[in-house]
């Protein structure tokens, strides 16, 4: 049993636009005598679009008409119909995610893109996705060692570090190749903590100066050392904290990685390192990339080829954000798809006192959401030690409880467990419900507190379903 | 080779023998009375139990090259790999943990189902044809089919012509009985009734192979028929329950129509779930009026 579903990547980034279409490949990987293993075996990009810049109406704005005229153009030259757009997703990243109607244009666009097709955002899944888009979680898990991707694009840098396959670390620096643009030989725009920068190492800047390729390559230099510091392969001077996006965390101070691979738009100047002008996109990207290339730090450790640089972003949206539940699991397929659900996660202490499950569930769940009682809420639970039959339905009787003030008819109880206990602990709700709620169910799935999933409808024979997880909160 | 010669070569190779022990003659009484010490040493503690040891965690290569890498490699599966060696032979440890395992499989086939537990569990018992566990291990066609005192108890006891009629038997395997039947059998219960279908008057059939649920079949009239039977032990788990389903099974027919789900236990398909599991394929078989080779799943 094979099934394709077609899924898009649409990545909004400071400097360009790009989509991707893919088909991931759906397989059950168990004998036919035993409990299905359904999972994602292959992932294949079949389309990439043309690399536009963003466009803006000014510098606080995204022209929304622009984007999706891209888009629709792009749609017509693949030929795909967004009805037949399994998943997917459009993210908006770097500096254009701080633009005012970053928001409306990312709903706008997914609306657009295909009815299963999510609005994502937020420097640490673009970290993970650009990560993963580059293969450096492959290389991690083939060479058994720790790797870290940098995703150097027009407005941030974004790092993910895998160990032997496994994310351990993300962060995001507001270090970038266009956060200085030079037109007809002046600097035309200076980012703040960029200006900040520079005065700091004593060459001033500000819009309207005389381009200095001298100048601006010892920034460029600095820009580096900043991020061989958030790689922890040089100390962090006093000035580093402040380049975080968001007053984002460092990676953990304790990671000591011994391989690099390079994506976004300057990765290709890391890698081809070539003598046209340096002012040619009209920005410093070439120069960032001319010094990471010269600097000693990165050569401390083993470079790797990234499969994908200036498409890693977009490919890790199209290919990397759906994962497909276990393969057992209990859902009624009339509730389906459900967008946009909070989730609370229980702790494996909550777990352990059973007692007081129903207690702290109910009070979690007041503090985590601000909705409606007559909003869907996802509860999560590990799951772990409570799979005998009893263990289940002492869980299940909790969940129950702790839901008691949700008790809308129309309202599916949702709940996402991490061992495989989904199909049990959802015949076990319906069961205890005397059968008056719609259930959904479904295991082998991770998420944390404030993350939000969709769930699409039902593939593989209906056996499972897709799942989005939507942010990431890391570093804790 | 006259004996004479030979008592003098054997003279001759003790008289070295003895020659080597003379000389380590400073070294002995030590060695000596370390070994009275320990042999002396008296203590009210228990051996460890060898069988609580998990294969996937144990490496026993005395200074490997990359025992990380190696441990994870056994994580794939419960292999006995990286487990040292001692010359050509297997170490103490691993030899007694093979010898465990061997056991465990024997028991697991020769014991019986302690009554006690089916009766706790709500079933009654009935007896396959074999008279006893020498006879069930050698006359298969035997264990297929019920005793005469078997017939009349599922004609009395049993609802006539349930849309589904589920037992337990103990197979070749008592164990796994033991170890997943109420856990299984909940689950496919509650699974069951969370889709609204009846379940006609289970049971437990001694010294029974999966082709009795034919028979079972045919008496009581039931449109799906399922039983829970202990697999046949390996060394690495004893307790693999299997649950083989048909649809309105015949005496004789082929075995392709029989759907399975196979390695239920602790560290296989989790037991509960099997049960909810099995509840959805009967479910599919009930709607598709198919089992085994003809349906899809």
């Amino acid at each position: 049993m094979r099934e394709v579903i077609n899924s898009v990547g649409i990545d909004i980034g400071t400097s360009t636009t790009q989509l991707i279409f893919s088909k991931l490949t759906i397989e059950n990987l168990a004998t036919s005598y035993t409990v299905p293993r359904i999972s994602i075996v292959n992932t294949e990009v079949v389309y990439r679009s043309d690399i536009y810049f963003t466009p803006l109406t000014n510098a606080l704005t995204i022209d929304s008409e622009q984007v999706k005229n891209i888009v629709k153009g792009e749609y017509a030259k693949a030929k795909m119909d967004p009805k037949n757009l399994q998943t997917g997703a459009v993210i908006i990243t770097g500096e254009t995610a701080r633009k005012e109607n970053a928001n409306e244009v990312l709903s706008a666009l997914s609306k657009m893109a295909g009815e299963f097709v999510v609005a994502t955002a937020g420097p640490d899944l673009e970290s993970v996705l650009s990560a993963r888009g580059a293969g450096t979680d492959k290389m991690s898990e083939e060479d058994r060692n720790i790797i870290a991707n940098i995703d150097i694009g027009g407005g941030t840098s974004n790092i993910a570090i895998f160990q032997k396959g496994n994310l351990i670390g993300t962060t995001c620096l507001d270090i970038g190749g266009r956060l200085i643009k030079v037109e007809n030989g002046k600097i035309s725009y200076v980012y703040e903590k960029m200006a900040d920068l520079a005065a700091s190492i004593g060459i001033p800047i500000k819009v309207g100066d005389v381009a200095d390729k001298g100048n601006l390559k010892q920034l460029a230099t600095k820009m580096a050392q900043h991020l061989s510091m958030a790689l922890n392969l040089t100390d962090k001077d006093e000035r580093h904290q402040n380049l975080y996006t968001n007053d984002g965390i460092p990676v953990k101070s304790d990671i000591s990685i011994n391989g690099l691979t390079y994506s976004g738009g300057v990765a290709d100047i890391v890698y081809n390192p070539s003598s046209e002008d340096v002012f040619r996109y009209g920005d410093i990207g070439p120069l960032l990339g001319e010094a990471i290339n010269e600097n000693n730090d990165f050569r401390k450790v083993k470079r790797y080829d990234a499969v994908e640089t200036i498409r890693a972003t977009v490919v890790g949206a199209g290919t990397h954000t759906t994962e497909v539940s276990g393969s057992t699991i209990r859902y009624e397929a009339d509730c389906l798809p459900l967008k946009n659900i909070p989730v609370v996660k229980m702790t494996e202490e909550d777990e352990e006192n059973m007692e007081a499950f129903s207690g702290r569930l109910a009070e979690k769940i007041d503090i985590f959401t601000n909705r409606s009682r007559d909003e869907c809420v996802a509860v999560a639970i590990s799951g772990n030690n409570h799979t005998s039959f009893d263990a289940v339905q002492q869980l299940a009787m909790g969940i129950i409880n702790g839901l008691k003030a949700y008790d809308n008819p129309e309202i599916p109880v949702l709940v996402i467990v991490e061992s495989d206990i989904g199909k049990v602990l959802g015949n076990a709700l319906k069961v205890l419900m005397n059968q008056k709620r719609k259930v959904l169910c479904i295991d082998n799935i991770f998420v944390k507190d404030g993350d939000y999933v969709d769930i699409g409808e039902p593939v593989a024979n209906g056996r499972v379903v897709p799942v989005v997880t939507k942010t990431l909160i890391f570093n804790r | 080779m006259d004996t004479k010669e030979l008592r003098a070569i054997i003279e001759g190779v003790l008289a070295e023998m003895n020659l080597d022990a003379a000389q380590q003659t400073t070294s002995e009484p030590v060695g000596t009375e370390a070994t009275k010490a320990v042999a002396c040493e008296i203590t009210d503690g228990c051996l460890d139990d060898i069988t609580a040891i998990d294969i996937k965690q144990q490496y026993l290569v005395k200074e490997p090259y990359d025992r990380e890498g190696f441990l994870e490699l056994k994580q794939f599966a419960p292999c006995r790999l990286g487990i040292g060696k001692a010359g050509a032979r297997y170490n103490t440890l691993p030899q007694l943990m093979f010898r465990a395992a061997h056991s465990a499989a024997q028991d697991a086939v020769f014991s019986d189902v302690d009554q006690n537990f089916v009766d706790s569990l709500g079933l009654f018992t009935i007896r396959s044809r074999c008279e006893n566990k020498d006879i069930y291990l050698t006359r298969p066609d035997l264990g297929r089919r019920l005793n005469e005192e078997a017939v009349a108890a599922v004609k009395e006891k049993c609802e006539k012509n349930p849309q589904v009629q589920i037992f337990v038997s103990d197979g070749l395997s008592s164990a796994a009985v033991a170890a997943n039947t109420k856990d299984v059998l909940a689950g496919l219960l509650q699974g069951l009734k969370s889709s609204g279908i009846k379940v006609g008057t289970p049971f437990f059939l001694k010294y029974g192979r999966v082709g009795a649920m034919d028979e079972i079949s045919e008496i009581t009239g039931a449109d799906v028929t399922c039983v829970l039977i202990g697999e046949r032990p390996g060394l690495i788990t004893a307790t693999s329950m299997s649950a083989y389903i048909a649809y309105k099974g015949t005496i004789g027919m082929p075995e392709a129509r029989r759907t399975v789900v196979s390695n239920i236990h602790s560290a296989g398909t989790i037991p509960a779930e099997a049960g909810a599991h099995i509840a959805e394929i009967i479910k599919t078989i009930l709607e598709k009026k198919a089992s085994g080779t003809d349906l899809k799943l």
